[in-house]
C-alpha cells in the first residue's frame, strides 16, 4: 500500500463502566464497576432531552477529538466538512420508540415530547454528534448486527479511499436499559458505553502532526468466522497475526484451531453489539502502543457459524 | 463516474412494481387512505400512504419492511439478470427505520423478536444468500446515502462487478405519531411546495437498483454520474438551505454538469412547514439564472414520505420519466411557496418532453443530505 492511500487510526476514545482509557479497556475492564457519566466529561448541557446512546457517543466522541487534537478549547482545529461520522449502534434508540409507543396507547399522540421526533430515527446518534460538535462531512449510521463496529470502520474507509473525506470519526456506542434487557429475555448487562477511532488519510494526519496509533489494513466479510479469518490472512499471505480481538459468540467458546497460538483477547461479560468492533480497534492500538508488533485482527460475528467481518490492523510504521 | 443502472424494482402504496408505479403516479391516483394497520383514535392524524397487504384492517403485521424489501430486490435482480443467487453480490439497504415496526409490536407483546431481527440482513441471506448486506439508518435520506456507498465500493480496486442499493420503510406509530405531533395542525395529505400545505404523512415503499461499474451487453436504465453526501450539522429537525446547497453543488462538481445540464429534479419534497422551503431556496440558488429551466416534480404527493426509501424511488420513478419522457404531476400543488416561484413544477397531468440529466434530492433529521446526478441509459 502507497503512504499517499494508507489509512490509519489518529484517535481513539473509550468511555465503558470499569475503563475510561484504551490501556484500561485492554486490560479488561473491572467487572461489576459503576455506570459511565457522560455529564463528567462534556457537562449537562444539552444532554436532557437526548436517549442514553447519544448522551454516551457526546462523551465518547468528546474524548476521541481531543485526543487526535482536531478539538481544542477554540473548537474545530480543522475545516468542518473534512471530518464525517460512521456511527455503529443496534440497540440505540429502542428505548425511544417503545417509550413514545406507551404513551400513544395511554394518553393518545397528545401524551408525547416533540422533543423525541428526531430520537425516533436511528440515526440520532450519529447526527446528533456531527451537530454537537460541528462535524459537516459525511453522516452515516450503521445497524449492521454483530458486525455492525467493523463494519463502520470499513465503510469509514471506503469514503476516504473515494476521496469524500480526509477523517472520520468512528464511534461504536450501545445503551442498556429495560429495553434491550426484554429483547435479549435475561439480565445479562449490555455494554453501556463504547468507543470511538478516528480513521484518517495517512498524509491528512501527516500534516496536522497527528500520531498514528494504528494502520488500517483492510476488511474482510464472510459466510462464518472460520472462512472470515482465511479471507484476512489473505490480505498478507505468510504473515501470521499477532493477537486476535475474538467475536462474542452466542454459543459459548470458540473452536481452539481457529487462529491456533495466536494469543486471544475478548471484550468482557458484557454483550458489546454493534460497539464491538471499534472496541477491538481502540484495544489494539492499546497493545501497539505498548510496544506491541505485527498484524492485530478484529473479527467480529454473532456465532461462528455465522456472516462475520474482519479487519486487520498494524502497528504504526516507526514504532 | 459513469456506473451503468442495470436493474430497477420498487413497490409502494400505488404499484407493486414499476410499471404499475410508474403509471399510476402518471394518473395522478395516490395511496392516501384511513390508517390500516394502527389503531387511529389514538392519533389525531389518520390518513397515510400505505402498502394494502395486511391481513384485515387494523390488524398489523410484523416483518413488512422485510417483505417490500425483498420484493423490490428481486425485481431489481430479476432485471439485471442476476436471478435469486445474491451470494457474490453486496446488498446495501437504506432505511430510516429498520424493523422498528416489528420492535413496536414485540413490545405490545403481540410476536417473538430477538436483536437478529431488527437489520435486513438475515432475511436477505436466508432468502438470497446474501452474505454482504449492510443496513444504514440515516432518516429520510438513507437509500441516497446508501447509493453514494454503492458508487464508493464501485469504484475501489478490488471492486465487485455488482452492487445491489436498495431502500425501504413502513410506518411506525411512534415515527407516524411524533410526526404529526409537531405541527399545530394534523396533516390531511401530503401536498408537497404548497401553500396551504399542513405537513407530512408517511407511506410505505422499496424500491432496488443494480448498479454495475459496466454495463456493456446489458439493459442500462441509466447512468449515475455522481453521489454528494454531507450533513449541516445544524438541528435535529431543522434543516440548512446553506448545507443542502452545498451538497448540490458538490454533485454538480462530481457529476461534471452545469445546472443548464438538467432536465428534470426529483424533488424530496415532504410537504413539510420547513422542509420545503429549504429545499426551494437552496435549488433556487444552485440553478440561479437556470431555476426555470428543468421540469420538476415531487412523488411524495402520491406516495406519501416514505423515509429512507424515498430517495430511490425517486430515482426508479426518474429512470422511468426519462426513458418514457413523461413526468408525473405533483397532486396537490396548486399555488407555489414564494420560495419556489419560477419553478417548472409539473402539476394536474402528466408533461411528455425529452429528457436527459436528472437531479435527485434527500434531506434528513439532523441535516443529512444526498444529492445524486443521474443520465438517461439511452
Amino acid at each position: 500500500m502507497s503512504q499517499s492511500s494508507q489509512i490509519v487510526i489518529s484517535g481513539v476514545g473509550v468511555l465503558v463502566p470499569g475503563a475510561d482509557t484504551p490501556t484500561a479497556l485492554a486490560a479488561g475492564p473491572a467487572p461489576g464497576s459503576e455506570p459511565v457519566a457522560p455529564e463528567q466529561t462534556v457537562g449537562k448541557k444539552g444532554l436532557r432531552y437526548k436517549d442514553r446512546a447519544t448522551q454516551l457517543a457526546y462523551a465518547i466522541a468528546a474524548k476521541t477529538l481531543q485526543d487526535t487534537g482536531l478539538l481544542d478549547a477554540d473548537g474545530l482545529t480543522v475545516p468542518a466538512e473534512s471530518v464525517g461520522v460512521v456511527a455503529s449502534s443496534n440497540l440505540g434508540n429502542l428505548d425511544t420508540v417503545t417509550r413514545a409507543l406507551d404513551t400513544i396507547h395511554a394518553e393518545t399522540v397528545s401524551g408525547t415530547s416533540p422533543m423525541d421526533l428526531p430520537n425516533a430515527s436511528s440515526n440520532v446518534i450519529a447526527s446528533s454528534v456531527a451537530i454537537r460538535f460541528g462535524l459537516r462531512g459525511p453522516n452515516l449510521m450503521v445497524c449492521n448486527g454483530a458486525t455492525s463496529g467493523l463494519d463502520a470502520l470499513h465503510w469509514a474507509a471506503t469514503m476516504i479511499t473515494a476521496g469524500r473525506v480526509d477523517r472520520v470519526l468512528v464511534l461504536g456506542v450501545e445503551p442498556d436499559n429495560d429495553t434491550v434487557r426484554r429483547l435479549f429475555g435475561d439480565d445479562r448487562a449490555v455494554v453501556d458505553g463504547g468507543a470511538a477511532v478516528v480513521l484518517e488519510r495517512a498524509e491528512a494526519a501527516q500534516q496536522r502532526s497527528a500520531r498514528a496509533r494504528a494502520v488500517y489494513r483492510g476488511y474482510r466479510q464472510a459466510d462464518d468466522v472460520r472462512s472470515c479469518i482465511e479471507r484476512l490472512r489473505a490480505l498478507d499471505p505468510g504473515m501470521e497475526p499477532a493477537r486476535w480481538q475474538t467475536p462474542q459468540t452466542g454459543s459459548g467458546p470458540l473452536p481452539d484451531d481457529l487462529l491456533p497460538g495466536v494469543p486471544r483477547d475478548g471484550f468482557g461479560p458484557a454483550r458489546a453489539s454493534g460497539a464491538l468492533g471499534v472496541l477491538q480497534a481502540v484495544a489494539a492500538t492499546a497493545w501497539f502502543a505498548d510496544g506491541g508488533k505485527g498484524l492485530v485482527y478484529a473479527v467480529a460475528g454473532a456465532d461462528v457459524a455465522e456472516p462475520a467481518a474482519g479487519v486487520a490492523l498494524l502497528a504504526p510504521q516507526g514504532t | 463516474m459513469n456506473q451503468a443502472i442495470t436493474g430497477i424494482g420498487a413497490v409502494a402504496s400505488i404499484g407493486r412494481d414499476v410499471d404499475e408505479l410508474f403509471e399510476n403516479l402518471c394518473a395522478g391516483k395516490t395511496g392516501h387512505a384511513p390508517l390500516r394497520g394502527f389503531d387511529r383514535a389514538n392519533f389525531r392524524a389518520r390518513h397515510a400512504y400505505e402498502v394494502d397487504n395486511r391481513p384485515a384492517e387494523g390488524q398489523d403485521v410484523p416483518g413488512r419492511a422485510s417483505a417490500l424489501l425483498l420484493d423490490a430486490v428481486a425485481q431489481a435482480a430479476k432485471g439485471a439478470g442476476l436471478g435469486e443467487d445474491l451470494s457474490g453480490v453486496p446488498v446495501l439497504v437504506g432505511t430510516g427505520l429498520r424493523e422498528l415496526r416489528s420492535l413496536e409490536l414485540w413490545w405490545r407483546g403481540e410476536h417473538q423478536l430477538t436483536e437478529k431481527d431488527l437489520d435486513f440482513g438475515p432475511v436477505l441471506r436466508e432468502r438470497f444468500g446474501a452474505v454482504q448486506a449492510h443496513t444504514f439508518s440515516n432518516a429520510c435520506s438513507a437509500s441516497l446515502y446508501a447509493l453514494a456507498m454503492g458508487s464508493d465500493l464501485l469504484a475501489q480496486e478490488d471492486a465487485p462487478d455488482a452492487v445491489i442499493v436498495a431502500g425501504v420503510d413502513v410506518l411506525t406509530e411512534s415515527m407516524h405519531g411524533l410526526l404529526e405531533r409537531v405541527h399545530p395542525q394534523a396533516p390531511d395529505r401530503v401536498r408537497p411546495f404548497d401553500r396551504n400545505r399542513t405537513g407530512v404523512l408517511m407511506g410505505d415503499g422499496a424500491a432496488a437498483v443494480v448498479l454495475r461499474r459496466d454495463g456493456f451487453g446489458e439493459q442500462v436504465h441509466g447512468r449515475l454520474r455522481g453521489v454528494a453526501v454531507n450533513c449541516d450539522a445544524y438541528h435535529a429537525t431543522a434543516p440548512s438551505p446553506e448545507g443542502i446547497a452545498v451538497a448540490m453543488r458538490e454533485a454538480h462538481r462530481m457529476a461534471q454538469v452545469t445546472p443548464a445540464d438538467l432536465d428534470l429534479v426529483m424533488l424530496h419534497g415532504t410537504g413539510t412547514l420547513l422542509n420545503d422551503e429549504a429545499e426551494a431556496v437552496a435549488l433556487a440558488e444552485v440553478l440561479g439564472a437556470d431555476r426555470a429551466r428543468p421540469l420538476m416534480t415531487a412523488v411524495k404527493s402520491m406516495t406519501g414520505h416514505t423515509s429512507g426509501g424515498s430517495g430511490l424511488l425517486n430515482l426508479v420513478v426518474g429512470l422511468r420519466a426519462l426513458a418514457e419522457s413523461r413526468v408525473p404531476p405533483t397532486v396537490g400543488l396548486d399555488d407555489p411557496v414564494d420560495e419556489a416561484a419560477g419553478f417548472r413544477f409539473v402539476t394536474g397531468a402528466p408533461h411528455n418532453e425529452e429528457m436527459t440529466l436528472m437531479q435527485l434530492n434527500a434531506f434528513g433529521f439532523g441535516g443529512i443530505n444526498a444529492v445524486a446526478i443521474v443520465e438517461a441509459g439511452r
